[in-house]
């Protein structure tokens, strides 16, 4: 790219509604990630040898991986 | 006794033109359109043909042509009569070999002292 | 293992990455360079020592805290597809080179506050390089077990030589270009590259320490929970460390978009937007694998050895103390690269910010106004490769002699503490349009100043002095003024606690200033730009308001000094071109003058590009008020350029109608004169007929005889009737084709219509022995003028009746009705139209060549009424079929 562009063919386009799902996941990522929410699931207990908080952490992390991905699976143009 | 053919697709001026000629002498001939009168003249010869421009079929430019073609009437002087009175119209009628161009609508005196005119 | 034989093990290595860089700078464009995966991974340049090593030692030491550095990431990546995307665009938009630039140009292309960035950049990042070259020098020391080195001879340091050594790389593929806003790909490819491996090499050797050294996840987890500290380091710890870790995610939150580096991967080298796509979901996961085996790591540490001392080396120590020299090599290997992928991205970021918002706006444009073009790209390369080699170096001597006694997580902390206060500007500059540069800056340096109290200087002092009065007592001894517990706020970590005083009032003052004032016009311009940038980018060029004086061959000298004659030469025809302005345009106007200055920003900044630029032009005050005026009007404009672009073809195709009726006009004006001629002959030949008879009449009424005498007369009364009905059609049909006919519409049955017109026609038609023949219906009722339908059917009806041959003769009418629609028809056994008669039956004055043999008694004029009269309904009219046997007429009349 030499001075003014080239058009940009390559626009990341995406419906607005699809584009408030990320941004209403990373919302939900705010308050989960978070006390109050997060100190539910601090305690003692162990998972596959992961603490409680650790376990729900990596889990909500791993969902919001999978929900990203499908929502830009779906419904990227 | 000198011979007139009168062609024009209008009955009542033919009316005209029929008393007004036979009055005066002349054994007239009529035709309703071209090709009738080209068919007339296949046996006569008339001295004078009074020619109509407008006409449906064959019109008055048409049949002046194929009259001018003709050898046998060479001598026949032809009068066109025409409502047409623009200068190319009467250009054109004169071109074509008319000895007279008469503007519809006409005396019928002045038609008769051009006749005399030319058949002097 | 031997320092010398580790030594070459680094520089095969860097050879690796030499060849690496070259092949991609080499196939620049190739699918292997520009995909999403290697964008995604060099995103990655996130994970430095500080995740490689540090990440286990805090695991090991306070627990859970370290995975909050990497869940700000995690939340930002959804958040992309709205913020980073509008940052690429605005930046790919004006060539911007780094974060400084971005912030700089938002707040009106302000000099003070990109240089001030670039100062809080340089202040956060040095440390944080120092960073990376103490765990390069720590791990060296443990690979090679030389336990002490002369801390006080530098050469002595093999530290020194790779941290030059990366230098080097930095320079030769950070700096080929004068532009800094052109693409790096050698540099993304090797951090991409090394992505891979430190990831690779951290699965390894967590796989290896839980299911080798240890029986799985489980395992270790039943070991370590009979530890003392175990509470400590397996949760929370409670509702105050909930805050800290709050303030840990919201600092790299900030840190993912703020980082110099991160900017530099994310956005200066992003080279397709859709590459977004991938990273928002893959970037996350890549995190996610890099922290899965952290706390595993750390407690086999624990259990291995005992205690938390060098904790945050477990991951090099544990194959060493197992004899697994070779995983050890790797695990090291996997470190260095997280650390030249670091260093590399961070000091070509900052040198570009250095060079672009410090160094050439303070110190060099007058100079480079002066210079030429080649001289001038020497320079601004120079100026670069200086500052990276001045960038390492210092960093070096940041850690030879100030970071030995902190722990990497600390180092980490306060670096990404200082680079937050970017945040303010940076994030409100994006959804504020009031922001203003001042507020800016006085939130940056209030900002910063509190950082320093509230974290640099304390820390440093502990650490230095080994004395906790400051801390402890407070500036002057007053204890609202205690560094890590600022008016008394006393429950948060001293990082959380200066994340939030900083912050607060880093923001306030912004948002204070900001609208104590009414801001400069250039910055609000920039401002909705940048707030705006769906709209703006559309606008292109035309996005800021420039009012003033400038000379295209003023600009074109500047230019060619930065760029050179022929690339100058080739931008402004393009652009040109692009506006559609003469070639030799004389005066420039605000579109050049932007153009010219993005052309410029990536040499130099936005900063110095304006100065320069503002140099050669005549630059008019222009009142905010008016500007925000402008700015909406070309928004307007913009939006109703769609609408005009369907105004336009309406436009054209009104133009082809226009001339297609202009034909129309000529033609119907040559109809008009032949309709003149024919009216005229109609006219003159009844008159020839009048004036012959009577002529004849005066002359001789005495001696013809009475019988011819009627004749005459009756031939003029006849031919006056002719005449009447002539002017009267005539009358009639410029009426009706001029639309001055009135209609009067009346629900009438069709069927005394029709018995009214055979009524009248009855005895030419008995002459004819023609009989008429009516459908028997009950009745035909339609909405229509009865006094017309009746002219069109005794026209249509004395037509059949004319032109009949046939013995006995017929005329029937029928009905149908299609939809709302009533269909007359009028079936004749007549002798029929001609074949070449059949197209022109409702033209005025066409008469039929059949019709020669009869006197003429129509006008000429009769169908030709019918048809307007019809069409005035609403309907039409045409024929349906014709032969010898017969023709069948038809008109339509819609029923409302």
């Amino acid at each position: 790219m030499l001075f003014f562009g080239l058009k940009q063919l390559y626009l990341f386009l995406m419906k607005k509604r699809h584009e408030q799902k990320l941004i209403v996941l990373a919302i939900v990522l705010v308050a989960t990630f978070n006390i109050p929410l997060i100190l539910l699931f601090d305690s003692q207990q162990s998972i596959w040898g992961f603490p409680a908080v650790y376990f729900y952490v990596f889990s909500i992390w791993l969902s919001s991986i999978l929900i990203s991905y499908f929502i830009l699976k779906r419904h990227y143009e | 006794m000198k011979k007139i053919l009168i062609v024009d697709d209008e009955p009542n001026i033919v009316m005209s033109l029929e008393y007004t000629f036979k009055k005066k002498g002349f054994q007239v001939f009529i035709a309703r359109d071209g090709s009738e009168a080209l068919e007339l003249l296949e046996n006569n010869i008339p001295d004078i043909i009074v020619l109509d421009v407008m006409m449906p079929k064959v019109d008055g430019y048409q049949t002046i042509k194929k009259i001018k073609e003709n050898e046998k009437l060479k001598e026949t002087k032809v009068i066109f009569l025409s409502a047409k009175n623009k200068t190319s119209d009467v250009e054109k009628g004169l071109q074509l070999g008319a000895d007279k161009y008469l503007l519809k609508p006409f005396s019928v005196k002045k038609l008769v002292s051009e006749v005399d005119e030319l058949l002097g | 293992m031997s320092s010398l034989s580790l030594f070459v093990i680094i520089i095969l290595y860097l050879g690796i990455l030499f060849f690496l860089a070259f092949i991609a700078e080499k196939r620049a464009t190739s699918k292997w360079v520009n995909n999403p995966y290697i964008y995604t991974l060099s995103l990655a340049v996130y994970c430095s020592a500080w995740t490689y090593y540090g990440s286990v030692g805090v695991a090991a030491t306070t627990g859970i805290s370290f995975l909050a550095i990497y869940l700000g990431p995690v939340i930002a990546a959804p958040f992309w597809i709205l913020i980073l995307r509008k940052i690429i665009r605005i930046s790919k938009q004006h060539k911007i080179s780094s974060i400084a630039d971005f912030i700089s140009l938002r707040y009106g292309n302000n000099r003070l506050l990109g240089a001030l960035i670039t100062i809080v950049c340089v202040l956060g990042t040095v440390p944080y390089i120092a960073l990376q070259l103490k765990a390069i020098s720590e791990t060296f020391e443990i690979m090679t077990h030389s336990v002490s080195i002369e801390k006080t001879k530098v050469f002595s340091d093999y530290t020194i030589y790779i941290a030059l050594l990366i230098a080097v790389f930095a320079t030769f593929f950070g700096t080929q270009k004068t532009d800094a806003s052109e693409k790096h790909k050698g540099i993304v490819a090797s951090v991409a590259f090394e992505s891979i491996i430190k990831l690779l090499f951290f699965l390894i050797v967590g796989i290896y320490v839980t299911f080798f050294l240890f029986g799985g996840t489980e395992d270790i987890y039943n070991q370590i929970s009979s530890s003392a500290n175990i509470t400590e380091i397996t949760t929370m710890n409670g509702f105050e460390n909930g805050f800290n870790w709050f303030f840990t995610i919201l600092l790299s939150f900030f840190a993912i978009f703020l980082l110099p580096r991160q900017f530099q991967v994310s956005v200066v080298e992003n080279n397709r937007e859709k590459h977004l796509k991938k990273a928002i979901w893959l970037f996350p996961l890549y995190l996610l694998l890099f922290n899965l085996f952290v706390v595993f790591i750390a407690w086999g540490g624990l259990i291995t050895f005992g205690n938390s001392n060098n904790s945050e080396y477990f991951t090099l120590l544990l194959p060493l103390q197992h004899g697994n020299y070779f995983l050890a090599s790797l695990v090291f290997i996997g470190g260095f690269s997280a650390v030249i992928s670091m260093v590399v991205v961070s000091t070509l970021a900052l040198s570009t910010m250095v060079s672009n918002n410090l160094i050439i706006p303070y110190g060099f444009l007058d100079k480079f106004s002066r210079n030429q073009n080649d001289k001038n790209a020497r320079y601004i390369k120079g100026i670069r490769r200086v500052s990276i080699f001045v960038i390492i170096i210092a960093s070096y001597y940041f850690y030879f002699y100030f970071s030995v006694p902190l722990s990497l997580y600390s180092i980490g902390l306060v670096s990404f503490v200082i680079i937050s206060q970017l945040a303010p500007s940076f994030f409100l500059g994006l959804f504020w349009n009031r922001g203003s540069s001042k507020g800016a800056i006085f939130g940056l340096i209030v900002g910063f100043l509190v950082t320093l109290y509230t974290l640099v200087i304390p820390v440093s002092i502990s650490a230095f002095t080994n004395s906790d009065y400051f801390v402890n007592q407070g500036l002057f001894g007053i204890n609202f003024l205690k560094p890590y517990s600022l008016f008394g706020l006393d429950f948060l970590s001293p990082h959380a606690h200066a994340t939030f005083w900083s912050l607060f009032f880093n923001g306030i003052t912004l948002a204070v200033i900001s609208l104590s004032g009414k801001g400069n016009y250039r910055e609000r311009n920039y401002a909705e730009m940048f707030i705006d940038t769906r709209n703006y980018s559309k606008l292109g060029d035309s996005a800021l308001v420039w009012k003033g004086e400038a000379y295209v061959a003023d600009i074109k000298n500047v230019l060619t000094k930065f760029l050179g004659l022929a690339r100058t030469e080739r931008a402004l025809s393009l652009f040109f071109r692009k506006y559609d302005l003469p070639p030799d345009t004389q005066m420039a106007d605000a579109r050049l003058i932007n153009f010219s200055e993005k052309l410029l920003t990536g040499s130099i900044g936005s900063a110095s590009s304006k100065i320069l630029i503002a140099n050669v032009v005549k630059e008019e005050e222009i009142s905010l008020v008016e500007v925000l005026q402008i700015l909406d009007e070309s928004k307007e404009a913009l939006a109703s350029n769609k609408a005009l672009n369907e105004k336009t073809n309406e436009l054209t195709q009104l133009t082809s109608e226009l001339q297609s009726a202009n034909q129309e006009l000529i033609f119907q004006y040559k109809q008009k004169d032949e309709f003149l001629d024919t009216v005229a002959h109609e006219l003159k030949t009844p008159l020839t007929s009048i004036k012959a008879s009577a002529e004849i009449l005066q002359d001789d009424f005495d001696e013809m005889p009475a019988e011819l005498r009627n004749k005459f007369m009756g031939n003029i009364e006849q031919e006056v009737d002719r005449l009447s009905r002539l002017v009267n059609h005539i009358l009639d049909i410029e009426k009706l084709e001029h639309n001055r006919a009135k209609l009067i519409l009346k629900p009438t049955n069709m069927l005394n219509t029709i018995e009214k017109v055979t009524r009248n026609l009855s005895q030419l038609a008995k002459e004819k022995n023609i009989l008429f023949e009516i459908e028997d219906v009950s009745s035909v009722i339609a909405l229509y003028d009865e006094d017309r339908i009746i002219q069109v059917l005794t026209n249509l009806v004395s037509n059949s009746i004319k032109f009949s041959d046939k013995p006995k003769g017929k005329i029937s009418f029928s009905f149908s009705q299609k939809e709302d629609i009533l269909e007359v028809y009028i079936e004749d056994n007549s002798k029929g139209i001609p074949e070449n008669d059949k197209n022109h039956v409702f033209d005025k004055f066409y008469q039929s060549e059949n019709q020669n043999t009869l006197k003429p008694s129509g006008s000429g004029l009769g169908l030709a009424i019918s048809k307007q009269i019809v069409q005035k309904h609403g309907g039409e009219i045409w024929l349906e079929k014709t032969n010898n046997e017969g023709s069948i007429f038809v008109f339509s009349l819609p029923f409302n």
